[in-house]
């Protein structure tokens, strides 16, 4: 019997180990420029997928094999993006398409390794944020880093501005000449946009904030793990309103929140859409989706898209009135088989989602339907 | 509803969830909220360790007489076992009666194990999926997410210093060493010898194989059974402090 219990304790903590490995699968959302189609994938490639002929234009994989969580951001000729390796890449489409060795740095092409400086880890998990001639990275070794856009030089590193948890998983937010980060454990820092320096003023709130800083007229809205958004005005050391006022809402607010004519659109992860009065935090409306809202909903024109993780997309008119319990203008189902946790973008009446099963799903709003779909796995 | 539905319900998630607002009570250290887990954990299972501890008492008390019987029937090991069954049953104690507290502590184990890798979430998929195994406390969603530091330790990795497999298979030695009657029989001498030996050196190897914050819970719940058993026992029991000079007879 004794013996059978020492058989049995290492199979059953083997057991224990397997069933909750936890693996970086990435949620690369999608990005469109001139009808091409940019998403990072699940096996390491990032792919341009060219929307006239519903087919892939090239594909890169990372060397060596890496998960991608950022959404690539396109700016002229070049795809940058992050990983979760702690790279920087800016690919050159060209070059690309030519399927060159990367970098090609006739084509402006470069790559950027994240310092480790004693960290655990240097996964890049939040987007890039591309402004004016640099690029920005929040790094899981709990450091800012600003790039040269166009060489992928270091132009500053910040401090650890989360030294509790080392790591910051948000992107950050630029209003004129000062950088805004949101920590994990509660901060709001302030940043010179020149030299990372941290400027004088910071919030602290008692709870972690999960969301990107959003900046509206002079005021952050961000959502925070105790279940508010909180809207802070730049230079005051109290939160200006924290919604829902009473009593939390059904979970963390982990999406930014989208900011349009003095609203504050911001979906949470209880499943439902809260429209904020901008200015005083009081609820306009609120809609409850079928599912969880993970990705942030997306404005076009005058529409506002929320997608949740069951693939269901939510159309808004924003130009009508809506009432307490607002109706969507559409409901379309994608009929994904996996969650969607990505990010999403919307064009041109187009809205190109990604699942967690690495199918892109061009929606087309007017018709309420499922365009086209492809699939960025790679049959063997 | 399925068996993991079920599991989740009543012991992950509860464990998950005590944990982080522990981790909140005591400032934020997720290290401390193990440590108090584990005594609650050992308050619970008091009445259970009470009879192993009973029992290890007696087993004491019963060695004049199985030295006795191991001389007397030394050579016939059926008649052995027969007599010393006899034994047991008279005096009103189960040998086997210490697996028990390990057997019960084995779902709370499981249910550490994943709690930990959970709630120190490592990847952004794991720290989403904890949005949905918490519960609607305030003092739970004021803790998240959790550092993974204490002392020198990352709770979620192992130990890079070997310093906890060393505290864990010790403590667990000393454990088993308080309580391990010595055998007359040579061959049952080398049996428990072996045994004696194997556990700690099984659950020191596993400590290096898993997140140190469940090698934590194993360390402070054999330090918490070497005292009980020190003081409910009346001392060291079998576990004699020789002298490197003192010979050995």
């Amino acid at each position: 019997m004794f013996l059978l219990v020492i058989a049995l304790l290492p199979l059953a903590l083997v057991s224990c180990i397997s069933g909750r490995a936890q693996l970086a699968k990435g949620w690369s959302g999608t990005a469109v420029h001139d009808g091409v189609i940019y998403v990072g994938t699940v096996d390491g490639r990032v792919v341009a997928i060219n929307s006239s002929t519903q087919s892939q234009q090239w594909s890169y994989s990372i060397d060596p094999p890496a998960t991608i969580y950022t959404t690539p951001v396109v700016d002229g000729d070049l795809v940058y993006i992050g990983t979760y390796s702690g790279q920087v890449l800016a690919l050159d489409k060209l070059a690309r398409n030519q399927g060159l060795s990367f970098p090609q740095t006739r084509y402006g092409e470069w790559e950027w390794d994240c310092p480790i400086q004693n960290a655990k880890s240097i996964a890049i998990v939040a987007d890039l944020l591309v402004s004016g001639d640099a690029i920005y990275v929040s790094s899981s070794n709990g450091r800012v880093y600003s790039l040269d856009k166009e060489y992928g030089d270091l132009n500053w590193e910040s401090k650890i501005l989360d030294k509790k948890h080392g790591k910051l998983w948000t992107s950050p937010a630029i209003q004129g000449d000062t950088l805004y980060v949101s920590t994990f454990d509660g901060h709001i820092y302030a940043l010179s946009l020149e030299t990372g320096e941290l400027l004088n003023w910071s919030f602290e709130s008692d709870a972690g904030f999960a969301s990107t800083p959003v900046i509206y007229e002079d005021i952050i809205y961000l959502g925070s793990f105790d279940r508010h958004i909180y809207a802070v005005k730049i230079g005051s050391d109290t939160p200006m309103w924290k919604f829902p006022q009473e009593k939390p809402a059904g979970n963390w607010f982990w999406a930014s929140p989208v900011v349009y004519e003095s609203i504050v659109y911001a979906s949470c992860l209880d499943g439902k859409l809260y429209a904020i009065e901008a200015e005083t935090g009081e609820k306009l409306w609120e809609f409850d989706a079928v599912a969880p809202v993970v990705s942030s909903p997306v404005l076009m024109d005058n529409l506002l898209i929320v997608v949740d993780e069951s693939g269901t997309v939510y159309v808004f008119d924003l130009s009508t009135e809506l009432e307490d319990e607002a109706v969507p203008l559409k409901t379309i189902l994608i009929g994904a088989d996996t969650a969607v946790k990505s990010s999403f973008c919307a064009q041109e009446g187009l809205v190109y989602i990604r699942d967690e099963d690495n199918w892109i799903y061009v929606v087309d709003i007017d018709k309420g339907e499922v365009n086209w779909k492809v699939s960025l796995t790679i049959e063997e | 509803m399925s068996f993991v539905e079920v599991w989740n319900l009543i012991i992950a998630n509860p464990v998950l969830n005590v944990l982080v607002a522990l981790s909140h009570i005591l400032g934020g250290s997720f290290g401390f909220a193990i440590i108090v887990l584990t005594v609650i954990v050992r308050l619970i299972s008091w009445p259970l360790t009470k009879r192993q501890l009973k029992s290890s008492k007696a087993m004491q008390d019963m060695q004049p007489k199985i030295q006795e019987l191991q001389k007397k029937y030394g050579k016939n090991q059926k008649k052995l076992q027969q007599e010393m069954m006899k034994l047991y049953r008279e005096a009103g104690v189960n040998p086997l009666g210490c697996i028990w507290p390990m057997l019960i502590q084995f779902p709370i184990w499981i249910a550490l194990y994943q709690s930990i890798m959970s709630a120190l979430a490592t990847t952004p998929e794991s720290l989403l999926g904890l949005a949905h195994r918490l519960y609607s406390w305030d003092i739970v969603s004021q803790a998240i997410p959790l550092s993974s530091k204490f002392l020198w330790l990352d709770l979620g990795q192992p130990d890079p210093y070997f310093i906890l497999a060393i505290i864990v298979g010790g403590t667990m030695w000393v454990q088993q060493k308080m309580i391990q009657a010595p055998s007359v029989d040579p061959r049952q001498q080398s049996t428990s010898r072996m045994m004696m030996l194997m556990m700690p050196l099984m659950f020191g190897f596993l400590t290096l194989m898993f997140p140190s914050g469940l090698a934590l819970y194993w360390a402070v719940s054999n330090i918490i059974g070497i005292i009980t058993q020190y003081f409910f026992t009346g001392g060291w029991g079998y576990l004699k402090f020789r002298s490197p000079f003192q010979s050995t007879q």
